[in-house]
């Protein structure tokens, strides 16, 4: 019986993992692979925005030009879902959209990994966002509001007699959010990785009679695909963090 | 049928029912927002986005299937 993980491709710290695997170094990179991907990928986001915003200019071109038509859309985006109070949240939503989404990409770069296709890295995530929202809530709703908003905003007898069943309810709703966010990025992205790397072992297979470092890129379709879904879930995780601030915003229906 | 064996069975049916259930749902909301699209083609874009977070909750139960094998494909050895 042998305790085999998911196949997965192999990337430049495994390597280095089973050419000095003696080495304290190499072992605490190996171990610590997932955070050194995700600081290598948010220091080169830092890197390519410096030298975007080192000399702004009035008239803006090339990098400056670009990086300022992604924020005017997500911009757009968010404050098209929240509302002019949505400016706030801007820069939140907007850095988690970049950041998974070249969390998510990152592992289609050769020699490279997903963060995001480990459990860590996407919750950590997912509880930001938890922390967030509730911190908003508190601070948009006051104390009591909040504690009212979680007993579903009882106004009359019948709300009243519901209080004991909407507050264990609402309570679990907002747990499973984080779990549900957590959990959709991470199976995404594994899921993606571990058919790309099955399928660069089969097209290696087929052509291992010749006993040639080649391989037939039977895998290329999924690479679009995985690009495909990489955007989406980048998407989705920000659009249902946006949802999430909404629901917890003052109602405006009375 | 020894524990493993039971494993090896159920897993990959658990997941391909999910999936066969989240794809029906998937393909009734895709066309219910396509019809959406083709009568009212301004609103394009917030039925897209509404879609597409329906989308993500249908596809987060397969999602969940895949997660639950990937926990135990390690037993089944």
């Amino acid at each position: 019986m042998s305790e085999q993980g998911p196949p997965e491709l192999p990337n430049i710290i495994t390597l280095i993992y089973d050419r000095f695997g003696s080495l304290p170094l190499a072992q605490f990179l190996h171990h610590w692979e997932n955070v050194f991907f995700s600081c290598l990928i948010a220091i080169l986001l830092g890197i390519v925005c410096f030298f975007a915003s080192r000399k702004p200019k009035l008239v803006p071109g090339g990098l400056q030009n670009f990086l300022e038509m992604v924020v005017e859309g997500i911009s757009n985006f968010v404050c098209g879902i929240l509302g002019e109070r949505g400016k706030d949240y801007v820069p939140f939503l907007g850095t988690l959209f970049i950041y998974i989404l070249c969390m998510n990409l990152f592992g289609l770069v050769p020699g490279m990994k997903s963060p995001s296709s480990s459990i860590n890295t996407t919750a950590g995530l997912a509880i930001t966002v938890f922390l967030y929202v509730q911190y908003t809530g508190i601070r948009k709703l006051g104390i009591i509001g909040y504690i009212d908003h979680f007993a579903g905003n009882p106004r009359d007898l019948v709300g009243i007699l519901l209080v004991p069943l909407m507050f264990p309810l609402h309570i679990i709703t907002e747990l499973a959010k984080p779990l549900s966010l957590s959990l959709r990025l991470f199976g995404n992205v594994l899921g993606e990785d571990i058919l790309i790397a099955v399928f660069v072992g089969l097209g290696i297979s087929m052509v291992g009679f010749l006993k040639l470092p080649l391989g037939v890129p039977v895998h290329f379709p999924f690479i679009f695909l995985a690009m495909l879904t990489g955007t989406i879930q980048a998407l989705v995780f920000s659009v249902l963090s946006t949802i999430y601030f909404l629901m917890m915003f003052p109602h405006e229906e009375h | 049928m020894t524990f493993q064996s039971a494993l090896g069975l159920s897993v990959p049916l658990a997941v391909s029912i999910a999936a066969l259930g989240s794809g029906l749902g998937l393909g009734r909301m895709g066309a219910a927002a396509m019809e959406a699209i083709g009568r009212q083609p301004e609103a394009a874009t917030k039925i897209q986005l509404a879609m597409i977070i329906g989308f993500a909750f249908i596809e987060a139960l397969t999602i969940y299937a895949l997660v639950t094998m990937f926990v135990l494909q390690g037993r089944i050895g």
